[in-house]
């Protein structure tokens, strides 16, 4: 089982949080041209990488909050979170 | 009005589980609370009202994890960032909320009649709470709050009181005959008074 520190709660299980998929996946800019291909990436293609991955965790039933969770993919190793508006540097 | 309790069909008074040759000081009480009020109080992202103003039965709102502000009659359970959970006996303080939360601001929600409330007291309850729930409650002290879930149900856990241990579980309605019978499973072990 995984333990996230959720940064407005503190420690808790991945039992209350719910996957939220890539969190380095940009909309596209309003009242851009976009084309299908752009589209095509935003909307379904990932890279799934091996390693450090930026992910998307809902705090479900916790106090309900979008957080982001720097995450190893093959060891699952946390190493930091954010709230969901912090910019990751 | 009163409520309906959530809990009628399953909620029966007695002695359960391994409470024979124990001191009844020692076993574990069960009971359901009925009527209370519940509001969630929820600040909009953009709100720019500064909470130190507003003041609910002369009890100001705190934005801090785990915190419970409280008197007698009320409580006030952090549920989130700028979110809470007022809990109180006084029924006509729901008058205050809708004057002082206005609704540009505020999202408040009357849930009174959604939630089921169970309230558990005896030295076993952290270990009963262990049981179902992934959190740590040995670090959960008096007037703290969390939300997280048992046996995979979401609620909100009060810790009313640690000498001794009384907790007060919130959860939505229609799964409190659930929760009710997870938690009196857990119990019968160490035996308990339903009340």
């Amino acid at each position: 089982m995984l333990y996230i520190n959720c940064p407005h709660c503190g420690m808790r299980s991945q039992n209350e949080f719910s996957y939220g998929g890539d969190a380095s996946v940009k909309r596209p800019l309003l009242n851009k041209e976009v084309s299908d291909q752009e589209w095509d990436d935003f909307v379904y293609n990932r890279k799934s990488l091996r390693g450090k991955h930026l992910e998307l965790w809902h705090h479900i039933s916790g106090c309900r909050q979008w957080i982001k969770v720097e995450r190893d993919t093959s060891t699952h190793e946390i190493f930091r979170t954010f709230k969901a508006d912090e910019e990751v540097v | 009005m009163t409520s309906i309790s959530a809990l009628a069909n399953v909620h029966k008074k007695g002695q359960f589980g391994d409470f024979e040759d124990k001191n009844e000081k020692d076993l574990l009480k069960i009971s359901e609370i009925k009527n209370l009020l519940l509001v969630q109080i929820f600040q909009y992202k953009n709100s720019k009202i500064k909470l130190e103003n507003i003041e609910i039965d002369e009890l100001k709102f705190k934005n801090e994890p785990l915190s419970v502000v409280n008197n007698d009659n009320t409580r006030i359970l952090w549920n989130g960032p700028k979110n809470w959970l007022l809990v109180s006996t006084k029924k006509e303080l729901i008058k205050d909320i809708f004057e002082n939360f206005n609704e540009t601001d505020f999202a408040v929600t009357d849930l009174s009649h959604s939630r089921a409330i169970i309230d558990i007291e005896g030295l076993n309850v952290k270990e009963i709470l262990k049981k179902g729930c992934p959190f740590n409650f040995n670090e959960l002290k008096k007037n703290n709050s969390i939300n997280t879930t048992y046996n995979g149900l979401v609620l909100t856990v009060d810790m009313l009181n640690d000498n001794p241990n009384k907790v007060r579980l919130f959860i939505l309605r229609s799964f409190g005959e659930s929760l009710y019978h997870s938690i009196t499973d857990a119990s019968l072990e160490f035996g308990f008074k339903s009340l």
